[in-house]
């Protein structure tokens, strides 16, 4: 790539975006006159915002005590809450007319139908526009202790019944809900008092109702209240722009330049189509980057004006907890702008370079945006931290990464940036390598609209149906697999015995990775045998492959245990495994245990990543990517990131097997004794172990019932193991002829 | 110069499987020599066309363009070239200079060289008059102009002409031809397709005529006149399409009855 050439199409492309207007309105005038006029409607609206009062429906304020006071003069006492006292209402008993009372004695007394009498009440207070009633159906007044010598001929405290007032609101109006608020920190503060005369009157001390009493303190100080508040809405916001400011410019260099047909005169030039891809690359980054930042400095003047002026006080002890944002966080802000907008623009550009114009461009901003906002959504809820796991998810880890580093995480960023950034870039170079293929593919450049129907697209399939899988049919397979076996996650129930639990997992294997790719297989290929390496294989294979997962079995437990360690399991996952073992021990033998965990995944597992996936993944050239691909994925699909972090390692060995041997067999017999190893190691036991002399050498257990291998055998064992991988590395096999399976010239038959 | 030998170009199609657009041509053009390409709408002139310019990739044969393979080396066949197209193709939010000069610099021309250069091609086609002008402020012939000049600048030995008079008013289409005969004398291998009879038969000295990607003749129109019997290109063009269209209804007729036959004899 020539360096001067990416420059002048970069400041081509620049200029030419400045002077469009709809490109200057989008980014630099929109947010410059949006902001403060959003400004000035919020703060023309505040001017006829006035907090409504309530209006509350007492009924039997007749039965309420001289002393403490809850009513004076028409109104709730104001020692209670003088501002709620202000914001209330009250219209008293004279207005009810008895109807009321008996619907609440009904309310009380008829459990069974309560729900209708509830509805009745609600009808009641809306006929009333009465947002809240409040009734008290017994005289209250002080109870006096039963060894009282004032107790003349009352009733005793101890069975009387509690004295009761009814608060009625409607939940599903507002009004009603803030009603209920107001009420009821004046009715909490009544209460208080009348106990404590309640206390004084029978002589005792108020200190005795005084329990226990918690004095909270809060040992954040004022920079990081404001950094973890700011933590949560700045990155969304910078995303958010980032995202739409690339949008448009990438459109119209795009789609808009092939609309124009100057794209042709451009790749008709000496320029090489990656320096026109960088370029462009460059100039969506420099529109991403300064739509989010200019839309960051216009809310932010107007957000501090506005707030100053309606009295909220920002930065001046005022009502606002968040303040102005620390100004670290804004440094980390602009610093993390760039690899945002790099992501968001090459996903951009990637997307517009497969459209043929601008309005079609304008249609792929629905799912760009779809995948995008989950992405952006999950660092917001509240249990999301940066740990290894949301470090590899893109655009949630950069956020949680750029979250982090403003609220001064900087132990987590060190530990997480380099998988968070390489994750990331690998995005980001993904994008751009699919905006260079874009731009070198004809029918994206010249196709012209096709009438689409159904049929004819059924049959273009079928017509250019190769002998093995395309690379898009492996993606595609994949991605069934994964979407399938998510969704069969909620149809499934928590197995009862061992008989339920074999059947859900056969089922679930057979469902969700063994049908999707034979059927796949069955209409994609020509030559369904082939794609799904149906073969046999030479005696020495099979036995190369059974030794092998034996002797890479201590690595593969030595990984398993690191990887534990590193990233221990989560609670839930400890429950699951618990729940696992008591059904394991009702097991029939351990032949059963041995047939659902070893041989059903053997079987179909093999057929669908080593099978179908893998034929598809060597349209790749070379031996290695593919291998890694169908890896990526077989990891995947075991869901949890432990267990996918182990599975892409075991996947790396089944790949280079199959394609070694081109046969899924040495495969199955591979998965099935490394997965049989797996269930004998977890099901040993002292007496078992202790018993066998041969046992005894190669296995120890620190606490009799986790065994492992000891380290001189452990240590052998892998040695001989990597000398069969050579072996299988070795194999001399005929080239395959990938030419005349993936060719363009269709099948003669 | 160019030399074109059994280029075939296909392309995939949901309705019918594949469609050809280019069944195998080839041809030689030669520097100080105008080359024209004729045919109907869908002829498969452009795809030729769009080939020579690397554009496009050749589904079989080769195209070798001043002793470059657009196959092998397109990045040099590139620099070859000078290409204009009949949408004129230009940036509606540059100036003329601005166009031409981004150019040139893409071409890897030194600035100084560069301008002066544009200065002489401006000075020749009587542009200074609009070189700070936004080419969306341009009539479609001043737009025609500037295409021109951008294919010139980097002094190609090739320049293809794709129906650059399409849309254009008779005098502006007229400097344009003037322009391209301009360039022969000077020595530069031109490749010219149109549909206008007139046009080619006052500039091409070979002439190749196409349908539905086949050459249905070839050679000087002179030759052409002499070996069809006719005098007026138009018409010899008009009756070389006609034949090759009523040629290939036969066929179909033919290949439909004959699968009908084999149908009925099988039953």
């Amino acid at each position: 790539m020539n360096w001067p050439t990416i420059k002048l199409i970069f400041r081509r492309e620049l200029r030419d975006q400045l002077r469009d207007r709809r490109t200057l309105f989008t980014v630099a005038i929109m947010p410059m006159l949006l902001y403060p006029l959003m400004g000035m409607a919020m703060m023309q609206v505040a001017q006829f915002m006035r907090e409504s009062p309530s209006r509350v429906w007492i009924v039997g304020e007749e039965k309420l005590p001289a002393s403490p006071p809850l009513i004076v003069g028409g109104k709730f006492n104001p020692i209670f809450g003088t501002a709620e006292s202000q914001l209330i209402e009250l219209i008293g008993s004279s207005a009810g007319d008895g109807h009321f009372e008996s619907l609440i004695k009904s309310a009380t007394n008829a459990a069974e139908d309560s729900l209708s009498v509830e509805e009745t009440l609600r009808q009641e207070m809306q006929k009333r526009k009465m947002d809240l009633a409040i009734f008290i159906p017994n005289q209250i007044q002080i109870p006096q202790r039963p060894d009282s010598k004032t107790n003349n001929g009352h009733q005793d405290s101890t069975t009387a019944p509690a004295t009761q007032v009814f608060v009625l609101t409607d939940s599903a109006i507002d009004k009603s809900r803030i009603a209920s608020e107001r009420v009821n920190r004046i009715l909490n503060q009544w209460s208080t008092e009348f106990s404590k005369e309640t206390l004084v009157a029978n002589d005792i001390p108020t200190s005795m109702i005084q329990g226990v009493v918690f004095t909270t303190g809060d040992v954040a100080n004022k920079t990081g209240k404001q950094a973890a508040a700011w933590s949560k809405i700045l990155p969304f916001i910078i995303m958010i722009w980032s995202l739409t400011g690339a949008f448009y410019p990438a459109i119209d260099l795009c789609a808009g330049e092939k609309e124009r047909g100057t794209f042709e005169t451009l790749l008709s030039s000496p320029a090489a189509r990656s320096e026109i891809a960088f370029g462009k690359l460059l100039t969506v980054m420099t529109f991403s980057m300064a739509t989010s930042f200019l839309n960051l400095l216009s809310m932010g003047f107007t957000g501090i004006f506005v707030l100053t002026k309606l009295g909220s006080g920002i930065g001046a002890g005022g009502a606002l907890p968040i303040g102005i944002p620390p100004l670290a966080s804004i440094g980390w802000l602009l610093l993390a702008l760039i690899p945002i907008s790099a992501l968001f623009s090459a996903v951009a550009l990637a997307a517009a370079a497969f459209a043929r114009s601008s309005k079609e461009g304008q249609y792929y901003l629905v799912p760009l945006l779809m995948i995008s906002m989950p992405l952006m959504m999950i660092p917001m809820l509240p249990a999301a931290e940066l740990d290894f796991g949301t470090s590899l998810i893109p655009v949630s880890g950069l956020m949680l990464l750029l979250r982090s580093l403003i609220e001064a995480n900087y132990t987590d960023c060190l530990k997480f940036a380099a998988p968070v950034c390489a994750i990331n870039l690998a995005c980001c170079w993904l994008a751009v390598r699919w905006v260079i293929h874009q731009f070198n593919s004809e029918t994206v450049l010249f196709r012209a609209s096709e009438r689409f129907g159904i049929g004819a697209w059924i049959k273009h399939i079928m017509r250019e149906r190769r002998s093995l899988p395309s690379l898009g049919s492996a993606i595609l397979c994949g991605v069934v697999i994964l979407v399938a076996k998510f969704f069969i996650g909620f149809a499934i129930t928590a197995p009862q015995n061992f008989g339920q639990f074999a059947l859900q997992t056969v089922i679930i294997l057979v469902a969700t990775i063994f049908i999707p790719s034979v059927m796949m297989a069955l209409f994609l290929t020509r030559n369904p045998k082939k794609s799904l390496r149906l073969k046999g294989c030479k005696i020495t294979m099979a036995a190369a492959a059974i030794l092998a997962a034996v002797f890479l079995n201590p690595i593969f437990t030595w990984l398993t245990g690191f990887i534990m360690h590193i990233y221990p399991p989560s609670g839930d996952m400890l429950m699951l495994q618990e729940a696992v073992s008591r059904i394991l021990g009702s097991a029939p033998g351990l032949w059963a245990i041995i047939l659902v965990f070893a041989l059903a995944p053997a079987i179909f597992e093999e057929v669908a990543f080593r099978g179908f996936i893998l034929s598809g993944f060597q349209s790749i050239q070379g031996k290695w990517k593919p291998i890694l691909l169908t890896s990526l994925m077989f990891g995947l699909a075991h869901g949890v990131i432990q267990q996918t972090m182990i599975t892409f390692v075991v996947g790396l060995v089944l790949g280079l097997i199959a394609i070694q041997t081109k046969s899924i067999l040495p495969c199955i017999l591979f998965h099935l004794t490394h997965n049989s190893l797996a269930v004998l190691l977890s099901q040993a036991n002292r007496t078992y172990v202790e018993q066998s002399p041969v046992l005894r050498q190669y296995l120890y257990s620190t606490d009799g019932q986790n065994y492992q291998y000891a380290t001189f055998p452990a240590i052998l064992m892998s040695f001989v193991g990597v000398l069969l991988i050579i072996w299988f590395l070795q194999l001399d096999l005929k080239p395959s002829n990938r030419t005349e399976a993936y060719g363009r010239v269709p099948h003669p038959n | 110069m160019i030399h074109v030998r059994n280029l075939k170009k296909t392309y995939k199609d949901i309705q019918s499987g594949q469609f050809t657009a280019l069944a195998g041509i080839s041809f030689d053009a030669m520097p100080g020599q105008i080359y024209g390409l004729l045919g109907p709408n869908g002829a498969g002139k452009t795809t030729a066309l769009r080939i020579l310019s690397t554009v496009l990739k050749p589904s079989e044969g080769s195209a070798v363009v001043n002793g470059f393979n657009v196959n092998e080396q397109p990045e040099q066949v590139r620099r070859q070239i000078g290409f204009v197209s009949c949408n004129t193709a230009i940036y509606d939010r540059m100036t003329s200079w601005e166009l031409v000069q981004y150019f040139g610099l893409l071409y890897g021309m030194p600035l100084d060289r560069l301008h002066s250069k544009m200065n002489a091609l401006f000075d020749r086609f009587q542009m200074n008059e609009i070189r700070d002008v936004l080419c969306s402020k341009m009539s479609t012939g001043m737009k025609q102009k500037v295409s021109i000049v951008r294919a010139m600048i980097h002094n190609p030995p090739v320049l293809i002409f794709d129906e650059a008079t399409s849309g254009l008013d008779i005098l502006v289409a007229r400097e344009v031809l003037k322009t391209v005969e301009q360039l022969r004398d000077q020595g530069k291998c031109i490749v010219f397709s149109s549909h206008i009879m007139s046009e080619v038969k006052r500039l091409c000295d070979r002439v190749a005529i196409m349908n539905r990607g086949v050459i249905l003749a070839e050679g000087t129109p002179t030759h052409l006149a002499e070996k069809h019997e006719e005098n007026d290109m138009e018409e010899l063009f008009y009756q070389l399409i006609s034949q090759s269209e009523a040629q290939l209804e036969s066929d179909k007729s033919v290949a439909a009855a004959s699968g009908v036959l084999t149908s009925q004899a099988t039953n």
